[in-house]
């Protein structure tokens, strides 16, 4: 498989891993020093905004202490497309431009709107085979999110 | 013991000023009213000094009253409130949220006016109206407008309501002392919810919902001096709480926070709420304000704003957003949980056919934390300016008066 191959690939299986809330596969394809980020430009008051940023181990704990809050249980479905991978010249690392899409299905009647978009924004490494996750900053257009949501995009 | 619909539509056995009747956040009418009786007499939060830092900065602002405006600073520097609306056919002035301009230039048939509100430009003026109009006849509608208590620009569309100074009254006497320097607004966010705006700001008027949060609960409600914690009822429906010591290591994965405000206790939390609908809420390391502004009965807009100080290092800012983000972030651990509640309240109430008809506000605590006197403090004020019982809305006003009378705060 081409590295572009394998990054397209981790960036594909890490929106089905969040889909189906296997949050532990999604953080086996990060790296330790994994970090991740959503944010939104704000044209109201002219910033850029963080909206989170954890890294890996923050991640973890988020992940685990969902069960623990109040959440909607609505799944959400990431749309994404892989727009453009570049691989340094080294083979060693990548970085990639998603287009991020997600929406949300009620539990009740099972209707689906969409939640979010935006462009998922990656850095990889590549070694032995495989790339993994090293950071990954979600600039979100969407910025009117209803009642949220626990789970990372 | 379950009740049959005769015992469900009872009203509850406490004095009426503990329990509401859920037609004031379903009715129409009732919203109608208090866009006249209430938002269009108020002061209310537009934006923050720092949205509008330089000359000639603006931003939009969609009032509760039911009128878009602008705030704009000056190349005086002075800050200034309109009517977004271009006098000759209606239209919205300015289409941005924000932006800087020495003129406003009104894109349909090229009007201008300066940052004082004046025309100073009528397209084609002589052609078309001849003497018969000048720029004078039509400048833009001007608000009143005051910068203060934390450098949050107020707007208020009655031209003779008291000033801010009455209608804040001491409500924020115990937080002043924490908005003495600059602050500057780091967070952003509109949300819409399908709830009523005063459902919002109950939720922000009570503590007892800390059950729904597993965060308040580790780092709050189980730690030493939660339950001191007192509401105050100040003048005009206000009301504040004091503080306590937040363990925010607390929560699985937490940490005590790296930097904290200049004169809080570390982990010190200062709540006050503001009729119809703000909060300033200082925990610890951030200002959290919201402003609820309604859109229908059971539709509500919230602006959410976070708030650091101007003076902040690129470090002592980033730990602040993180702070904020936590639990109050579009992803934190809070705020999804409050919208669960105040939408599940929205859905509850939306169906008049269910007959659920009251909503209680009867816990008494000696004030503590727990007691739901900061609501009722509130709907006091409520059916005061309303000339309404928020328990018995509809009940023929005592002197016949159905016609809305503008009400404003009440003085010092």
């Amino acid at each position: 498989m081409s590295r572009e191959r394998l990054v397209e690939s981790v960036v594909y299986q890490s929106a089905l891993l969040l889909d189906g809330r296997d949050f532990q596969g999604y953080l086996e394809l990060c790296e330790p020093d994994f970090r991740y980020v959503i944010g939104a430009y704000s044209p109201e008051i002219r910033r850029e905004m963080v909206w989170l940023d954890h890294d890996k181990a923050g991640l973890q704990t988020l992940f685990e202490t969902l069960p623990r809050h109040n959440s909607d249980h609505s799944p959400l479905t990431r749309h994404v497309t892989v727009y453009r991978v570049e691989v340094a010249t080294d083979g060693a690392s990548a970085s990639a431009i998603s287009a991020l899409q997600v929406f949300r299905t009620a539990l009740d009647g099972g209707a689906t709107e969409l939640y979010a978009v935006g462009k998922i924004h990656d850095s990889l490494r590549i070694a032995d085979g495989q790339a993994r996750l090293s950071r990954r900053h979600i600039k979100l257009d969407t910025r009117m999110l209803g009642i949220g949501s626990h789970i990372p995009l | 013991m379950s009740r049959n619909a005769e015992e469900w539509s009872k009203p509850p056995r406490f004095p009426s000023s503990h329990y509401v009747d859920t037609r004031l956040y379903t009715d129409e009418g009732i919203l109608r009213e208090e866009r006249e009786r209430i938002f269009a007499h108020t002061w209310i939060i537009a934006c923050h000094e720092s949205e509008i830092a330089n000359p000639h900065d603006y931003r939009t602002f969609q009032h509760p009253a039911g009128v878009g405006l602008v705030v704009a600073r000056g190349g005086d520097g002075a800050v200034r409130a309109f009517y977004n609306i271009c006098p000759h056919r209606g239209n919205v002035l300015v289409h941005d949220p924000s932006g800087s301009a020495r003129v406003f230039t009104c894109i349909f048939h090229s009007w201008t006016f300066d940052e004082c509100g004046n025309c100073t430009g009528i397209a084609r003026r002589r052609e078309g109206y001849q003497e018969r109009l000048t720029p004078a006849d039509v400048g833009l509608r001007r608000v009143r407008c005051e910068v203060g208590f934390g450098g949050f620009v107020w707007v208020n569309v009655d031209d003779g309501a008291p000033p801010l100074r009455d209608f804040v009254g001491d409500a924020l006497d115990s937080l002043l002392p924490f908005l003495e320097q600059p602050l500057e607004v780091f967070h952003f966010q509109k949300v819409v919810v399908n709830s009523n705006f005063k459902l919002w700001h109950d939720t922000n008027s009570e503590f007892y919902h800390d059950y729904m949060h597993y965060f308040n609960r580790v780092t709050g409600m189980q730690q030493p001096g939660y339950f001191e914690r007192k509401y105050v009822p100040h003048r005009n429906g206000h009301a504040a709480v004091g503080s306590m010591k937040v363990r925010y290591d607390a929560y699985q994965g937490g940490a005590e926070r790296q930097v904290g405000w200049p004169g809080l206790t570390p982990g010190g939390w200062i709540l006050v709420d503001l009729f119809p609908g703000m909060t300033y809420n200082l925990r610890t390391s951030v200002i959290r304000m919201d402003t609820a502004i309604p859109l229908a009965p059971n539709r509500t807009l919230i602006e959410l704003r976070g708030l650091g100080l101007k003076s902040d290092t690129p470090e002592e800012r980033q730990a602040r957003v993180r702070d904020h983000n936590t639990i109050w972030g579009p992803f934190g651990r809070n705020l999804h949980e409050d919208f669960l509640g105040v939408t599940g309240q929205g859905r509850a109430m939306r169906d008049a056919a269910s007959g659920s008809r009251w909503v209680l506000h009867a816990r008494e605590e000696s004030n503590g934390i727990h007691d739901e006197i900061g609501m009722r403090h509130y709907y006091a004020e409520w059916g005061r300016r309303m000339e309404r019982s928020a328990s018995d809305p509809f009940a023929e006003r005592a002197q016949g008066d159905a016609a809305p009378a503008p009400r404003g705060a009440v003085k010092s």
